[in-house]
């Protein structure tokens, strides 16, 4: 009977061993760390996994490893999310273990967040020494790093500026030169451009994304920042997010310069439109959609220019305007709090934005480079991919606060409920101020809720 | 006469297929005798440890701990110590009910489970029927049958994603036919494109339970209804249904179970936001806690929705007679 009790007891204690080996098996590499001497250590970076170039990027986790035992001693081992949730799912059960990767990498517009949750190291002006200073980068990259100077956890890793694609034998037959620079003109240029099946703009409006990034640009243009963090205040209902709206749904609706199906629209439907040469000009891409346009009809027949960055009804910028022309797009690199070999990881940080190495990753990934001497070089010779670095200067922080996740989605969300209206030709002023109070509400209550 | 013949061992069916069965009114179940005290002494319950140890991890933990989130003001701000976000009894339930879209959400899930689970069923049950008797190609049918089963529910809602958009392939179809419907995928139609997509991948599970049913008819229930000259309706309603009772309640309860909770589906046909008329319960619970990281406040909204499971659940044990009590009073 005894033997009995023992050999339930040893089943037991090997069923809790079984349920708890996985809380630790990411603790590879958590060893004590003392100066750079990483000699069998190990560092863990979280990075998105690339479905553009996934052989490729096998590849480069392969050669980074290598590069950095070379330099210090220490192997690097990549692991790889899919979605943003798998990564959010990720840094939740770090942050609540206090162990995970030394490293993430996240989508600038994620930094704000991740800042709230606390876990990622501040960087001293010591810290970004062992980076390799912070004048290393290009400024604009650098404006969404932390909340201010003072306060940064994102490192910029590199640059995916937003840009507007256009079919430069469309305009050519149109007789217009170069796309115009404000948003009035452009929707001019795009009626022109209309004509049977081609339409002036390729817009994706199901998109969860895209939809946001247009109305927080045309806000800012008119000096409307969405989130006021000063004054704690969200300004959506405000005139001025109001045109913006109108503008974006009035494209549709009114100038007629986009394709009615577009109200089903992922932006991967409005890159397939643009590249099958049913449309004139495609804003809000990166240069990561090099790789299908090059691949498609329009391969050598277009190129990219910097969106308007005057605001619609205006013909020029108005004194309280910004002149943004892309949001801060691109990756952050932060080390985690909890990490033991914080040192170790500034030092891959600082390897991976050397000249060298973010010259070879923009060649390979087609990712702008974060560093400026890398950026200049790029640029050097390639006019395609100018207006983009171009546009990557130009570009504007969205306001640092852990209530611009809800933001986003709140001001998406008012194109989603609008899709009904928009497919019967008409959203109306008072159905648009409703929908602009909800969002405003939800918003306000997110702001609220910021520490 | 011919009654007495047509009256099937309901008791037995149950047992055989191990569903919830109808009531015996010939009472054909041998009454299990309860085994004496001086038994139950001997038994050897530790065996029962690793398991309870593992449900105890995997199940009981979980839900003490989500219990405990929805009382505490966890959002991203106190995620990184969370047990010492601060305590706020029930204002996350009190929050979820007036002024989250919670109460929306139950009505269209609960609606969307219900008519998909009921409309699955008569077509399961006639895919069923059609194809009880043996022919050619059968097997073939049969397995064409499952495919909209065994496909993953990522690829159909990508599929139909497809078709249903604007200008898609049934916007195409339909307007060659004249008619015009508008939008499928957001506004009121989105609420019955979810549903007859659940429907579409859903009722070969309806079939396959009732398939499993019918081949509990005894064979000479069959003769005996043909010998008396039962027709084919006759037959269905008096004879095959009656069989069916138990293998069809579960397969409703389970249907509605698994509807309430279809997460990828909706996600993927709709995205996020999702449209006022599909914003289904789990996609509100996912959105409150991965885009609006308000841990507590969806935390809150699960255990609302497995109140609501729960109750179709309770339903189902007590039907399966899988709950002791039951099987203790008999």
């Amino acid at each position: 009977m005894r033997s009995r009790i023992a050999l339930g007891a040893v089943a037991g204690l090997a069923a809790i061993g079984l349920a708890l080996t996985g809380c630790s098996s990411s603790n590879s590499g958590s060893s004590s760390s003392g100066g750079l001497d990483g000699k069998g250590k190990t560092l863990d970076v979280m990075i998105a996994a690339n479905a553009l170039y996934p052989t490729e990027q096998q590849q480069w986790f392969k050669d980074v490893s290598a590069q950095f035992q070379k330099e210090t001693g220490a192997t690097v081992k990549f692991e790889t999310f899919a979605s943003a949730n798998d990564e959010l799912t990720k840094i939740q059960t770090s942050v609540l273990s206090g162990q995970g990767p030394d490293i993430y990498d996240l989508g600038t517009t994620f930094t704000p967040t991740a800042y709230s949750t606390g876990a990622f190291v501040k960087l001293t002006d010591d810290d970004w020494k062992k980076i390799g200073g912070r004048d290393r980068f290009v400024p604009a990259t650098l404006g969404i790093s932390g909340p201010d100077e003072k306060n940064e956890v994102g490192i910029p890793f590199l640059s995916r500026p937003f840009v507007m694609a256009y079919n430069k034998d469309l305009l050519k037959a149109a007789g217009i030169d170069k796309p115009a620079d404000t948003w009035d003109g452009l929707a001019d240029q795009a009626k022109k451009l209309t004509t049977g099946d081609v339409h002036g703009m390729a817009i994706a409006y199901a998109d969860s994304f895209d939809p946001w990034k247009f109305v927080w640009a045309m806000s800012m243009q008119q000096g409307n920042t969405i989130l006021d963090l000063q004054n704690k205040k969200a300004t959506i209902d405000d005139p001025a997010v109001k045109k913006a709206y109108q503008t974006y749904f009035g494209w549709l609706t009114d100038d007629k310069i986009v394709d009615p199906a577009a109200i089903g629209w992922k932006n991967a439907q409005a890159v397939a439109a643009f590249a099958s040469g049913k449309a004139a000009f495609l804003p809000m891409v990166s240069s990561s959609s090099q790789v299908s346009l090059d691949k498609s009809g329009v391969a050598g027949k277009y190129a990219y220019a910097v969106m308007p960055t005057i605001p619609p009804g205006e013909t020029s910028l108005p004194s309280d305007g910004k002149a943004a022309a892309t949001i801060i797009s691109g990756d952050n690199m932060v080390v985690a709090k909890y990490s033991k070999n914080q040192d170790l990881a500034f030092s891959l940080v600082k390897m991976l934005t050397s000249t060298d190495n973010q010259v070879k990753y923009t060649k390979t990934f087609g990712d702008l480079p974060t560093n400026a001497d890398a950026a200049k070089q790029i640029e050097q010779g390639n006019q395609l991919i100018a207006p983009i670095l171009d546009a990557g200067t130009k570009a504007y922080g969205t306001p640092f606060s852990g209530a611009w996740g809800d933001t986003q989605l709140a001001l998406v969300n008012v194109v989603v409920q609008s899709i009904p209206s928009l497919s019967s030709g008409k959203v109306s002023s008072s159905d648009l101020d409703a929908k602009l109070t909800a969002a405003q509400n939800t918003a306000q209550s997110s702001l609220n809720k910021a520490k | 006469m011919p009654e007495t013949i047509l009256i099937p061992p309901a008791g037995e069916v149950g047992e055989q297929s191990g569903s919830p069965a109808g009531t015996n009114p010939a009472g054909a179940r041998p009454a299990r005798k309860r085994p004496k005290r001086g038994h139950e002494k001997g038994r050897p319950l530790w065996m029962l440890l690793p398991g309870g140890i593992l449900m105890l991890l995997v199940i009981v933990v979980p839900l003490i701990v989500a219990v405990l989130m929805s009382t505490l003001d966890l959002d991203q701000y106190t995620l990184q110590s969370w047990l010492q976000a601060p305590f706020i009894g029930l204002q996350n339930y009190f929050e979820a009910i007036t002024s989250s879209s919670l109460l929306r959400s139950i009505g269209i899930s609960v609606s969307f489970a219900v008519i998909a689970a009921v409309v699955t069923m008569p077509i399961g049950l006639a895919a069923a029927l059609a194809t009880q008797n043996k022919f050619r190609g059968r097997a073939l049918i049969r397995s064409l049958f499952l495919i909209p089963y065994v496909l993953p529910a990522f690829v159909v809602g990508t599929l139909w994603r497809t078709m249903l958009q604007p200008g898609g392939v049934v916007d195409s179809t339909l307007g060659t036919l004249g008619v015009h419907p508008g939008l499928w995928l957001n506004g009121p139609l989105s609420y019955w494109s979810l549903i007859i997509v659940q429907i579409w991948t859903s009722w070969p599970f309806f079939y396959l339970l009732v398939l499993a049913g019918l081949q509990s008819v005894d064979h000479e229930v069959h003769e005996a209804a043909a010998l008396d000259g039962a027709t084919w309706w006759i037959k269905l309603r008096d004879v095959i249904l009656p069989y069916l009772r138990g293998p069809i309640f579960l397969a409703l309860i389970i249907a509605f179970l698994h509807n309430i909770n279809a997460f990828t589906l909706p996600f993927v046909l709709f995205g996020v936001p999702a449209p006022v008329d599909v914003d289904v319960l789990p996609v509100l619970t996912y959105v409150t806690s991965f885009q609006s990281f308000r841990f507590g406040l969806s935390a809150a909204m699960a255990i609302c929705s497995l109140i609501l499971i729960a109750i179709p659940l309770f339903v189902y044990l007590r039907a399966v007679k899988l709950d002791s009590g039951e099987e203790e009073k008999r």
